[in-house]
């Protein structure tokens, strides 16, 4: 298993160097100018060039690029915005990432069990309504924008907070970036329990995807494992229906879904643009999207390299889950 | 790599009843598996339960005001972004200021000033009662300190090279502090506009102390006399102010005044009527006009200080005919479009300076639209110029709203759309905000949707900024890049020009050829509307566009 696991690490590394070559070079062939994101329609030509000079943009891209190795793995530095003066990208993200990491549990903790749960019950009912209302169900969940969604929710919810993490003017700053933990932790349980409703609305519109896909891909699989002899077996025993199901077939199915759950953890961590920008939820995907918007290298290098880096972490524990999951699977 | 091994499950399947199930695993396994489902259960619980609790309401006495970006920066000489001026004019004084309903200019931190005969020795005395947030007192030094900050090329205590307004006091060639309270300008020549730019956010007066303490933080960490002092800062999620108990001009009536940024229109609206929020700016029409049905949100609107334009470049044939120009102009129905693209809230625009503004010439008269006097007159100019019909042209247009253009989209296909019965066949290029003022800038288009916003109520500010020589660059704001010797004649000598009636008609004649060469057409004057809880009171929106938030209050008992 150490072999194994060092043989990911290592394609892990060459992962994330390559994904940072690729952003390094698509943002410098991309036209334009980043740093008149500082000067809007106020731009001072000498200023710029000055400025173009300090961040060695003048200078040939492998020097350009030494340099930015440099500075990433030497000091671990991930540099500072163009377009916010002063804003290190490294503190930015570190604040970021939790705040994109809660929105994903939250998420998840909705629908791993709501999609599971409807994707079981379709595949038992399989063919009667209560199948076509979770299939359907889970169409709808696909198919609407996150973005349409999340507006229908503000309308359906009056009561519900619809944006940041904490109300505002709460005074509460979280120094591990995670609002729900610390605050817990420090015992203020009222904005512990403010921080989790705000969750609520951003958490069920960024769910449903996930939730959908989880469904379809439990249905699949529950329909394989049903049809198995062993199943077959245990009803022939007498075993309650319910437990054939979900002590019998169920553990199972477990493997394409802890599979399908990992891919969809992977693409909202990277960031739930749409969740984040309608729910004014500050998380990685918003800062990422603003950082593009503006050609702002750091920022987008500093967040593709953490998005690189949490999908290959992931995959290393999916890999990981696979082999508890299910004992036939083993290292080699 | 991971194998998967063929060999059957190793586990029994179920053949009998007994408790240990046909699962892959063990016991220690389906007890993990038993706490990760317990664990997310909790967690899905707690979610439930805290979404059945109730929603408290905003903090006591504190003004939450929702907009749709954030600050970039509040170190005043680093910035030009409308949402740090939001924050800035709060949190610093000048030393003179716009009075509070009008453009007058008033004493701020100077109490008076006096000029040289010859204008360019300008003297302030300063008020010797004010105190710096941090507790520094002002004093001459500091104001000498701030002001050297924005003008000089290299200063120790400036850590980053963009100063976008250091431009507009390029004019000012020293600074010195004559005593505790009196500070010296020395002038490069006569300016008819330096009080103006006095009054702007660039020429904040900032603490001494705080910027050497926090050097290149101090954007993040600002400290001024303001009515206001920064408590809080987490970029995307809030902007926290208190209310400054020491202020020279008293206590601000609110206790804070929380800035939200909240980026979907929709949502912001929706957290207005909600009573999430006191105050939503920058939402279009449609979003206004229902909210202006709802009990208890009242809408506050300006004519603004702006205008758009359609900015056609004059060195690209055959943009370069004023006939082909004139054409343009006389085809496009700006009644039309204010309409179709401003949902009626705007003026139509004759000249570029807007009509609130000093110096605006309301005795010009726009181009008729006239379509088929502009079909004949394009054809005309196409047969002087040697070149056929139709013509095809590019027309850049930004991908997002601006202050003066609420929707680029629509009032770059109107533009199409009346362009096109006279033989002109436009394609509409979209880009993003920076990309699309950098081609512009660089002169790379041939048509392009562009427009300003008041820095200092001067005509100067549009006039010499946006269709002067001086302003044709590598990376200029002359987009159209026109040029004409007694535009550029009159515009230079209004700004040393002292006597104001004598500067009057230098911009009124500068207009008139302007409006003859037609290097811009002038689309629309926006009007500037917010919509607000009713019981937020003392907030009025200003001329100039500052939100100065220093006399709001309740009218009832704090939300």
């Amino acid at each position: 298993m150490t072999r194994y696991l060092l043989h990911r690490l290592l394609h892990a590394a060459a992962t994330m160097f390559a994904a940072l070559a690729l952003i390094f070079l698509a943002l410098r062939v991309l036209p334009g100018s980043p740093l008149l994101a500082r000067f809007g329609q106020h731009a001072v030509p000498a200023q710029i060039a000055q400025l173009m000079a300090e961040q060695g943009w003048d200078r040939p891209l492998s020097v350009q690029a030494a340099s930015l190795a440099r500075q990433i793995l030497r000091e671990g530095d991930l540099g500072e915005s163009f377009a916010r003066s002063g804003e290190n990208v490294r503190r930015e993200l570190l604040r970021r990432v939790p705040a994109t990491v809660e929105l994903t549990l939250a998420a998840l903790a909705i629908a791993l069990p709501a999609g599971i749960a409807a994707g079981v019950v379709a595949a038992v009912q399989r063919g009667r309504w209560p199948d076509y209302l979770c299939m359907a169900g889970a169409l709808l969940g696909v198919s609407v924008p996150v973005f349409f969604l999340g507006i229908c929710l503000i309308g359906l919810f009056p009561g519900m907070p619809t944006g940041q993490r904490l109300p505002p003017g709460s005074g509460f700053t979280a120094t591990s970036g995670f609002v729900v933990v610390e605050s817990l932790l420090r015992g203020r349980i009222d904005l512990c329990a403010a921080a989790l409703r705000h969750l609520c609305l951003p958490a069920l519109a960024l769910s449903s995807i996930p939730m959908a896909m989880i469904a379809r891909i439990t249905r699949s699989s529950m329909l394989d494992v049903l049809g198995a002899d062993y199943v077959r077996t245990a009803r022939a025993k007498g075993a309650a229906p319910g437990r054939v199901v979900l002590r019998h077939a169920l553990p199972n199915a477990a493997v394409p879904i802890a599979n399908m759950a990992g891919f969809q953890v992977g693409l909202l961590l990277s960031g739930a643009v749409l969740t984040e920008t309608v729910f004014s939820w500050p998380g990685l995907g918003r800062y990422l999207v603003e950082g593009v918007r503006q050609a702002d290298f750091p920022v987008v290098q500093g967040g593709a390299l953490v998005v690189a880096a949490m999908f290959v972490t992931l995959n290393l524990l999916l890999d990981l889950l696979y082999a508890w999951l299910d004992p036939r699977i083993g290292w080699e | 790599m991971l194998t998967v091994r063929l060999e059957p499950p190793r586990q029994r399947p179920a053949i009998s009843r007994r408790s240990d199930p046909p699962t892959p695993g063990h016991p220690g396994r389906r007890a993990g598996r038993d706490a990760l489902c317990w664990g997310w259960g909790g967690l899905l619980a707690a979610l439930i339960a805290a979404g059945c609790g109730a929603t408290p309401g905003p903090p006591a006495n504190t003004l939450i005001y929702g907009r749709g970006g954030d600050a970039n920066t509040l170190d005043p000489i680093h910035t030009d972004i409308g949402e740090a001026v939001k924050v800035l004019v709060n949190i610093y004084d000048t030393l003179v200021t716009y009075d509070d309903e009008t453009l007058d200019l008033v004493p701020a931190l100077a109490t008076r000033w006096e000029s040289a005969e010859d204008g360019l020795v300008w003297t302030f005395t300063l008020r010797d009662d004010v105190r710096f947030h941090d507790g520094t007192p002002l004093d001459a030094q500091a104001v000498v300190f701030s002001l050297e900050r924005l003008i000089r090329d290299a200063h120790p205590d400036v850590h980053d090279a963009a100063r976008p307004y250091a431009p507009s006091y390029r004019v000012i060639q020293q600074v010195r502090a004559l005593g505790t309270h009196v500070v010296q300008l020395q002038l490069s020549s006569r300016s008819a506009v330096l009080l103006k730019n006095l009054a702007m956010f660039p020429a904040s007066i900032v603490s001494p102390t705080a910027v050497r303490k926090y050097g290149k933080l101090f954007g993040q960490h600002p400290v001024g006399t303001g009515p206001f002092r920064l408590e809080s800062w987490q970029r995307d999620e809030e902007l926290v102010l208190a209310a400054f108990d020491d202020h020279w001009r008293g206590r601000p009536r609110v206790e804070r005044v929380v800035f939200v940024p909240i980026p979907e229109n929709a949502v912001r609206a929706a957290r207005l009527r909600r009573g999430e929020i006191h105050i939503a700016d920058n939402l279009p029409s449609s979003e206004l006009e229902r909210l202006a049905e709802t009990r208890g949100i009242v809408l506050q609107s300006q004519p603004g200080m702006n205008v758009a334009y359609l900015t056609m470049q004059v060195e690209k044939p055959p943009l370069d005919q004023r006939a082909v120009r004139q054409a343009i102009a006389q085809a496009i129905d700006k009644r039309a479009l204010v309409e179709v693209a401003y949902g009626g809230r705007a003026q139509p625009a004759v000249t570029l300076v807007p009509p609130t503004m000093w110096g605006h010439h309301d005795g010009l008269e726009d181009w008729p639209y006239d379509p088929a006097a502009a079909r004949r007159l394009l054809a005309q100019a196409a047969t002087e110029g040697g070149w056929s019909l139709p013509l095809r042209l590019q027309l850049l247009v930004m991908d997002q709203p601006r202050p003066y253009l609420q929707q680029p989209l629509q009032t770059a296909a109107l533009i199409k759309d009346s362009l096109a019965p006279l033989g002109i066949e436009v394609e509409i290029v979209l880009s993003d905000l920076n990309r699309h003022f950098e081609r512009l800038m660089r002169g790379e288009h041939q048509l392009g949707l562009a427009g300003w916003s008041s820095d200092n109520a001067d005509p100067d500010n549009f006039l010499y900024t946006l269709l002067d020589e001086d302003h044709i660059a590598e990376i200029g704001n002359n987009l159209s890049r026109y040029r004409h010797p007694e535009v550029h004649r009159l515009l230079l000598a209004a700004q040393v020009e002292l006597r104001e009636e004598v500067r009057r008609q230098m911009y009124l004649q500068a207009q008139e050829l302007i409006h003859q060469d037609v290097p811009v057409v002038p689309l629309a004057h926006t009007e500037v509307r917010i919509a607000q809880q009713a019981r937020l009171r003392g907030y009025r929106l200003h001329p100039s566009s500052l939100v100065r938030l220093r006399l709001a209050y309740f009218a009832e008992p704090a939300p």
